[in-house]
């Protein structure tokens, strides 16, 4: 049998390498997002259409601030062995991620109707808010997945990783969202 | 398993953090009504976006663990 402190050292050692794999992962997507907002400026500068809808956009920017709230509740949840507190949270990050698409399904609409994919901005706009869309969706299956798995505690007796590195990808698809609104909605 | 006043110190730090986001980014809406040289609006928006980067990445996300300052 091992010995205590060895086991606690490969844990703390294995959390180090995750968290580092992840962080790695995180730099690599951040440059796929560079590309998908500097081509904005190569495309098309500084100009955007009047028709876009800027009360929807800031709208959606806040339901994404707040999701990364309780997605940051759920994880101190997890790691300080609360089960409701993370059940909670969970859901609402899940429910804020979803309505945070039905914004997206909205703005898409506006999309087509005023700058569709045959104009610049309108190829920009579609393609970014896609890229993002799908991150956003990606991380509700992962937080959905984590919510029905940790339902029965095994995330909040110490084996937190699986919400923190669910969480931190939450966060980082936030990050995002956090350059893409000014570069397409404010920016002039 | 952590005490329950080490999860509450977390939360009030994530309200906090709330609240500044939510400041910053509507402010950065509010710019778009205000009469300023392109080149400042320009400067602010940017300084505000990296300062919410910087919120959620190091507070929410605890980029520090990476250099060991957390």
């Amino acid at each position: 049998m091992a010995h205590p402190q060895v086991v606690e050292h490969t844990a703390e050692a294995r959390l180090s390498v995750n968290r580092t794999g992840l962080w790695l992962f995180i730099l690599s997507e951040s440059f796929l997002f560079g590309a998908a907002l500097s081509s904005r400026y190569y495309l098309q500068g500084v100009e955007r259409p009047p028709e876009l809808n800027q009360l929807l956009g800031l709208g959606i920017t806040l339901v994404l601030l707040t999701s990364s709230l309780t997605a940051y509740r759920a994880e101190r949840a997890a790691v300080h062995g609360q089960l409701p507190g993370l059940i909670r949270n969970l859901v609402a990050t899940v429910g804020l991620g979803l309505l945070f698409m039905v914004g997206v399904v909205i703005e898409w609409y506006e999309a087509f109707h005023y700058f569709p994919p045959s104009t610049a901005y309108g190829t920009i706009f579609l393609t970014t808010t896609g890229l993002h869309g799908f991150h956003v969706l990606t991380g509700i299956v992962a937080l959905t997945f984590i919510l029905f798995l940790g339902r029965d505690g095994r995330f909040t007796g110490g084996n937190f990783w699986p919400v923190e590195g669910a969480v931190k990808y939450w966060h980082f698809v936030d990050v995002a969202w956090v350059f893409i609104y000014p570069t397409l909605y404010l920016v002039q | 398993m952590r005490e329950s006043g080490g999860l509450a110190k977390d939360w009030v730090r994530g309200w906090w953090v709330f609240a500044a986001l939510i400041t910053l980014t509507v402010l950065e809406f509010g710019l778009l009504f205000v009469d300023m040289p392109v080149g400042l609006f320009r400067v602010l928006l940017v300084a505000m976006n990296l300062a919410d980067a910087w919120l959620i990445l190091y507070y929410f996300m605890h980029i520090a663990q990476l250099w060991g300052g957390e």
